[in-house]
């Protein structure tokens, strides 16, 4: 009995969270606002209806979903406050982004053998890049958007996934991926494995680099390196890659004035306060005006920071929320990760093992590379905090993400299964 | 199994970047926290500022200098007297932005430090702090009309406390927001420079009062006991150096030359000296380096690597190519009427609370030794001299023990036409104990002796009296 009734604790620590967030937000107008109420039992009911049918249908690791419900909601809470239509549109991502979670963790469980399909890892990106060029919308500035029917959505998101997968179809046989049958002896066939294997990256990268999202990139080459540190022979490899990514970087920020110019600013924000440096000190000067302890939901004004939905919902949530709370976000990721690479850590399936971790890395280190570039820590590459930020593609690739990661969790891959290496 | 070693190695990596994010945010909010809040840019405070009613600035006695009053929906910020202290206080425009105190001390005007705003209260119509200046009002004003229509800047200091009791520079400009957002275009562009506080900013020829600094370093290199020819003029590496007027002094030591600015004995000294003492003078005095104050202050200016002999025998009459601004000068008087320590120099007294309570006070300390006390006793009794007998006649006050230098600085409008040297005078009094420190500058006022020692006199009788008084 009381086993079961500490199972619900987390859960009901969210729904107080929640109530007492809301409460805050409806009272702070007048006449009170039974608007934020009927927002607070919308998202707590899909919260709570999610969390038990994954725990009744035992789904496995079940603290994933729980994290991510807690960010969701710090994240709900702060869009509300700065906009309440656009999270009312969240809410509805939300619902979108719950399904894709069970139909990704069904699909993924009842396709077996998914490292089968690579070369649908590789054209389908392609494809999407080719089609984001043509047709795509510049917001922001990066061209990474297509509009559909005044529904815009961004493809690089889900190319990151692909490329993971990719990866994992890559490494679960080592370097044997490609011309398996051709007769080029043993050594050119590894030799030109990897060949294609950075092609493949660097083709993405460079789609990526055309569209100007740097932020991706980063966070790419990051995931690469990682998992080529785990799954690649020896480092001879690893420092070819790290070798090269130097003097490209190097070439990059010379020939480049959008990465010059995020150096430059990351350096010194102060010196074109209202020009180039505004978005970064904006957000500096959010989080310094709510100290330790926040100003308070709706007593603040992160609506001063640009994007403060967006890309800098991690400001506003400083703000008002307080650094405490700041930290206590980081926190919830940290814990993320590690719930994640736990999983990593007991499956023998090689294919999964790599996909795992290739997710949570591309989680972390978005996470990483918002954060640090929005207090000023790293250079400011624009992406979205996941599960925080307003955003549909985001959040429905994020829950993908969380999907696959609980499908892998559930699923019987501690077996070897078949043999590679 | 060595690729879960491997993952276990990622996860830490992780761990620690996340580690570093959060070490990174502290960091941020305990040592940068403040500042990012109470940045002008920072547009919160200017949506607080409407609802806050900003502090007033008053002088030592009481008497506002600045105040805000309701106009409508906002607030304007009046200073009742006009142009007198745009260059101490500054203005505070809501289209050019602050200056000044003004902007030094935005966050207790506006009250950015009381626990209401951390707590949250952002929007409660709320009140600002008051700030006290060390400046004497009576002072200040009695400055602004000695100088009228004259360019320059007078700087007096209490020498024992730092407390800088009046600040003036002329010209100035209307600071009341309104007289200023319609003329900003042409105070801005004017040829007369109306936006720079001279007093701080303004960089000059010493002329003959760093002979005082030069008697520093003679002094210590037992120079005082010497005796000198002064024929009235002399040459220096092939360069003729005259007295005023060629005037031959005879046989003098340093006392006499000091009262009577003998250009002749000093730029001998200023040779005697050598090019390695001239600069560590400079250097202890303070040249080249930022002086930590309320406001900005420009720093005094000694260009030399290398100095030749008529170098040394330039920079020992005042004539190099040096500059110094009225501010340093009058700091360093009043350091050699304080028995060689300079003090912080001070202008914001006090910040108090709507509720009367005393937030924060101001207090100085020994900034730097420019001399010992012993060379400092000498120097003033030479500038007892100067004022009694010598080129400083014109700031003797009767009953009152006054020293002083007089300087003549040449500058490039100077040498077309006499009488457009910059006059300087530096003093202090009385000379037993001292209680006020001057320095005076008129641009292209002439003599320092006949311009600038009889304003130097006004100011200090007029402060001596005050005193006396209370």
């Amino acid at each position: 009995m009381f086993r079961k009734i500490a199972g619900y604790v987390p859960l009901s620590m969210i729904i107080f969270a929640n109530i007492i967030g809301y409460t805050f937000l409806a009272f702070r107008e007048e006449p009170y606002n039974s608007h934020a109420f009927l927002m607070c039992f919308i998202v707590l009911a899909m919260i709570c209806i999610s969390y038990t049918v994954i725990i009744k249908k035992r789904f496995g690791e079940s603290y994933l979903f729980l994290i991510v419900s807690m960010l969701l909601s710090i994240g709900i809470m702060m869009i509300y406050r700065l906009d309440s239509g656009l999270a009312v549109k969240q809410v509805i991502w939300m619902l979108t982004g719950i399904i894709a979670f069970f139909t990704c963790y069904y699909l993924y469980l009842k396709i077996d053998k998914w490292h089968k399909y690579y070369y649908l890892y590789i054209v389908a990106p392609i494809l999407l890049y080719i089609l984001t060029l043509v047709f795509g919308t510049t917001i922001n500035g990066a061209k990474n958007w297509i509009i559909i029917a005044g529904f815009s959505f961004q493809p690089s998101e889900l190319n990151k996934i692909l490329y993971v997968f990719f990866l994992g179809s890559y490494f679960k046989s080592r370097d044997k991926l490609f011309f398996q049958k051709s007769n080029i002896g043993e050594k050119n066939k590894i030799f030109m494995n990897r060949v294609l294997l950075m092609f493949i990256t660097y083709l993405n990268v460079g789609f990526l680099a055309l569209q100007r999202d740097w932020g991706t990139i980063a966070i790419l080459l990051l995931v690469y390196l990682f998992v080529l540190y785990i799954f690649s022979e020896g480092y001879k490899f690893l420092i070819l890659n790290c070798g090269l990514l130097l003097p490209t970087a190097l070439i990059a920020y010379k020939f480049f004035y959008h990465v010059r110019v995020r150096v430059e600013i990351w350096i010194n924000p102060w010196e074109d306060i209202l020009g180039k440096g505004y978005q970064i000190a904006q957000s500096l000067f959010g989080i310094g005006s709510g100290g330790f302890f926040g100003t308070g939901l709706r007593m603040g004004k992160p609506y001063m920071i640009p994007f403060a939905s967006t890309d800098f919902i991690f400001s506003a949530i400083c703000e008002e929320m307080g650094t405490l709370t700041g930290v206590a976000v980081v926190l919830l990721y940290m814990l993320l990760c590690y719930r994640a690479f736990k999983i990593a850590l007991n499956i023998k399936r090689r294919f999964e093992k790599i996909v795992v971790l290739g997710l949570i890395l591309l989680i972390g280190m978005q996470t990483f590379i918002i954060i640090g570039g929005v207090i000023k820590l790293i250079p400011l590459t624009g992406t979205t905090l996941p599960y925080v930020s307003y955003g549909g593609s985001s959040l429905v690739t994020s829950f993908i993400i969380l999907g696959i990661l609980q499908a892998i969790s559930r699923g019987d891959f501690s077996s070897e299964g078949e043999n590679y290496g | 199994m060595d690729e879960n070693k491997k993952i276990i190695r990622v996860l830490v990596a992780m761990c620690s970047i996340f580690f570093a994010i959060t070490a990174y945010l502290t960091y941020l909010q305990i040592f940068q926290g403040k500042k990012l809040m109470q940045n002008v840019y920072n547009r919160r405070n200017s949506e607080i500022e409407e609802n806050t009613l900003r502090g007033s600035i008053f002088d030592r006695n009481g008497v506002v200098l600045a105040y805000s009053e309701k106009s409508g929906e906002s607030y304007e910020r009046i200073y009742p007297y006009e142009a007198l202290y745009s260059h101490v206080i500054g203005y505070n425009s809501k289209i050019y932005g602050k200056s000044l105190i003004e902007a030094a001390y935005n966050g207790y005007l506006l009250g950015l430090d009381n626990y209401s705003q951390v707590f949250g209260m952002v929007d409660r119509e709320s009140r600002g702090n008051d700030i006290y200046l060390t400046l004497d009002h009576k002072l200040q004003e009695l400055g602004g009309n000695l100088l009228k229509d004259k360019k320059g800047a007078i700087v007096a200091i209490d020498p024992k406390t730092g407390e800088v009791l009046a600040l003036v520079s002329k010209p100035d400009f209307n600071a009341n927001s309104k007289w200023l957002e319609e003329n900003w275009v042409s105070i801005a562009e004017s040829e007369e420079a109306l936006l720079l506080p001279r007093a701080t900013q303004g960089l000059y020829p010493p002329g003959s009062v760093y002979k005082v600094i030069i008697s520093a370093g003679a002094i210590e290199k037992g120079l005082d006991k010497k005796t000198y020819e002064d024929k009235g003029k002399v040459v220096i590496d092939g360069y003729e150096i005259k007295n005023a007027g060629e005037k031959a002094l005879g046989n003098i030591g340093i006392k006499e030359a000091l009262a009577a600015s003998s250009n002749v004995v000093y730029s001998q000294i200023g040779v005697e000296l050598g090019s390695n003492q001239l600069k560590r003078l400079a250097d202890r005095i303070g040249m080249n380096r930022d002086i930590e104050f309320d406001i900005p202050v420009n720093k005094s200016i000694f260009p030399y690597d290398t100095m030749g002999k008529n170098d040394m025998a330039a920079v020992a009459i005042g004539q190099g190519e040096m500059l110094f601004t009225p501010f340093h000068m009058a700091m360093l008087t009043a350091g050699i009427a304080n028995g060689g320590d300079v003090m912080k120099p001070v202008l914001v007294k006090s910040v108090m609370s709507p509720e009367e309570k005393k937030i924060k006070d101001f207090k100085s300390n020994v900034m730097y030794k420019i001399m010992e006390a012993k060379t400092a006793d000498i120097i003033k009794d030479m500038m007892y001299e100067a004022v009694e007998n010598g080129t400083g006649a014109n700031a003797k006050i009767e009953g009152i023990s006054v020293a002083g230098k007089t300087g003549t600085a040449e500058n490039h409008l100077s040498e077309k036409n006499k009488g457009g040297e910059h006059a300087w005078f530096i003093g202090f009094a009385p000379v037993e104990d001292p209680k006020i420190a001057v320095a005076v500058i008129v641009e292209h006022g002439g003599s320092g002796g006949g311009v600038s020692a009889p304003i130097a006199k006004r100011i200090i009788s007029e402060y001596l009296q005050s005193i006396e008084k209370h």
